[in-house]
């Protein structure tokens, strides 16, 4: 019965992942003989400073995305979690950027960001604010910023509805109680809500870690190429440059799995904190 | 629209009836109430304002989409739509798009239904080992094995052959699949399948007439997964579909807005018709979709 899973899983997983490992300690240029070089790939990554400014993208990245993730997206989650009118068109309205890909995404904030036409310099000239107009994309100080932001803009709405299905467990004789203790909103806040949500802000940040690393490949790819300058490089558009324009076959593998073992090690210590504070989620 | 009423399967919902008309039995004073609709409305602007703009750049020409940067076309281009739909042969890129995402969604669930069922429910050396595999696996992103990936596809004849990508995402998906139909096949009792065990019946026959119905939201829920992650890739598809006849809706998109300079109402058009259909489903089906996910996020 798993016969059908393991062929597939064996075949477009499992192979290619032992490969990944072999091909990393070869220089190949992906058309003659792969040589060893033993770890000659992962001692040349640590004096690439193409790949290290990326490492340090890629870090940034997951920097922002977590905390302006969370914040944001528990923001906007007590905000639906209102009794008002139209809810539901507020909850639909909200979860909307969720559903389109990362394609439609970035060529839209890539036109929003334009210089030429572009929603943001148009709307900051209506407001008066001629002088913080600019090129968005093209300013390397700005551009990974400007990227960080869309992605959180494509997925709060999805970390907003786990937050929400979060809030709505807790019970409300919780509040009830505080409330006969006189515990204002603040209060209750920060001593009921927020502790009865650290599962779910486990889950939300697993999620997006899970992401953070490797999903940021489409966004940068399509606004920028890495862009002006490296400067909004990270780890992947770095990977498929090295392998497909520069033909570094065994270095991009080395690049491929050393970020595959920074992102196991981060997602193996999340799992041990929260086996230590025994959450089971 | 949706109603406020609970959602159907969504188990977050039961603790606390939705229509109380005051959050936490508290009457809100008014400044809150006001912070709250600004809140909720500069939210949905957000989200919604930019859509509308690409709805609006998409029927406006070329000078008006320069000089009339926020507001709505002021005489409706419709021919930027068969334009774009021309140029960057949206049929094919469409049609694809549509192989591929079905095929791998019929793989992953025949792939994954009788090896997630096998993983809850027989006794079998080695079962925990494949639960073990699978659920290490999710963490191992598919991008960071894209080289060697790649030279297996090669090898085996599955560059630019929609069948062939369509079986790398059914493999890609394969470890969230089991995953979550395990967490569906373990909720069901044991009396069904001994019944329908004395009565004859052979372990696959129990498996597709007695179980797999009753796990179909389960099975909803991975076809709901399934289909984000294979419509809306770009990375696969960029590395593995190189001749543009076989490419789909957002490599094909990428691709035109590279190859033709500046024709810039017609790729809000091909953005508005390739995205706006898909964002209109979901803001119908929303309520099964958002209550699905969360079941899914907060079971998984």
């Amino acid at each position: 019965m798993i016969l059908p899973a393991a062929i597939l899983f064996a075949l477009f997983i499992f192979w290619p992942f032992l490969r990944a490992l072999w091909l990393s300690l070869h220089s190949w240029d992906g058309f003659g003989a792969p040589s060893w070089i033993g770890l000659l790939n992962y001692q040349r990554l640590l004096d690439d400073h193409i790949f290290l400014g990326a490492l340090e993208n890629n870090a940034i990245f997951v920097v922002g995305v977590v905390v302006l993730k969370n914040v944001l997206g528990l923001g906007v989650a007590l905000l639906l979690d209102q009794a008002v009118r139209g809810r539901a068109f507020f909850r639909a309205a909200a979860f909307l950027p969720v559903t389109m890909s990362f394609v439609a995404v970035g060529l839209l904030w890539a036109w929003i960001y334009n210089p030429v036409f572009g929603l943001l310099n148009a709307a900051l000239e209506t407001v008066g604010l001629e002088s913080w107009t600019r090129a968005w994309l093209g300013d390397a100080q700005i551009a990974l910023y400007a990227i960080i932001l869309v992605d959180v803009w494509k997925w709060l709405g999805f970390h907003a509805v786990i937050y929400l299905a979060g809030l709505q467990t807790i019970p409300p004789e919780l509040y009830e109680s505080a409330i006969a203790d006189g515990a204002g909103r603040w209060q209750r806040f920060w001593h009921v809500t927020l502790p009865l949500l650290t599962p779910i802000i486990f889950i939300n940040t697993i999620l997006i870690l899970s992401g953070a690393f490797v999903r940021n490949f489409d966004l940068v790819y399509v606004m920028t190429r890495g862009g002006p300058n490296h400067a909004t490089e990270v780890v992947l558009t770095d990977m498929i440059r090295e392998a497909f324009l520069g033909g570094s076959m065994g270095y991009a593998s080395a690049m491929g799995f050393a970020l595959f073992l920074i992102v196991g090690a981060l997602s193996a210590g999340l799992v041990l904190l929260m086996r230590q504070r025994s959450l089971d989620v | 629209m949706a109603g406020n009423e609970p959602l159907p399967g969504d188990p977050a919902r039961g603790g606390r009836a939705t229509a109380t008309p005051i959050v936490h039995g508290l009457t809100r004073p008014l400044p809150v109430t006001i912070a709250v609709y600004v809140g909720l409305g500069v939210v949905t602007l957000q989200t919604v304002y930019p859509l509308v703009w690409v709805l609006f750049g998409s029927l406006k020409d070329k000078s008006g989409l320069i000089n009339n940067i926020w507001g709505p076309p002021t005489e409706l281009h419709l021919e930027n739509y068969a334009q774009a739909w021309t140029i960057a042969e949206m049929g094919t890129r469409i049609l694809n798009s549509v192989i591929v995402t079905a095929l791998a969604l019929v793989i992953v669930v025949i792939a994954a239904t009788p090896c997630a069922y096998a993983v809850a429910r027989l006794r079998f050396p080695g079962r925990s080992v494949v639960l073990a595999i699978a659920v290490a696996a999710m963490l191992i992103p598919p991008q960071v094995m894209a080289i060697p990936l790649f030279m297996v596809a090669r090898d085996l004849g599955l560059i630019n052959s929609l069948v062939g990508v369509s079986f790398i995402y059914a493999a890609t998906g394969l470890p969230l699949s089991i995953f979550i139909l395990r967490g569906f096949f373990l909720t069901l009792p044991d009396d069904l399948e001994d019944a329908a065990r004395i009565d004859g019946a052979n372990r696959l026959t129990i498996l597709f007439e007695v179980m797999l119905p009753l796990v179909r939201p389960g099975v909803a829920l991975v076809l709901i997964f399934e289909f984000i992650e294979v419509w809306n890739d770009f990375f696969l598809a960029f590395l593995l579909l190189r001749q543009p006849s076989v490419q789909t809706i957002p490599l094909g998109l990428v691709n035109f807005f590279q190859q033709y300079d500046s024709l810039w109402n017609l790729y809000f058009a091909a953005l508005a018709m390739t995205t706006l259909p898909i964002v209109a489903v979901f803001v119908v089906m929303q309520r099964q979709f958002i209550a699905g996910l969360t079941a899914g996020a907060v079971k998984g």
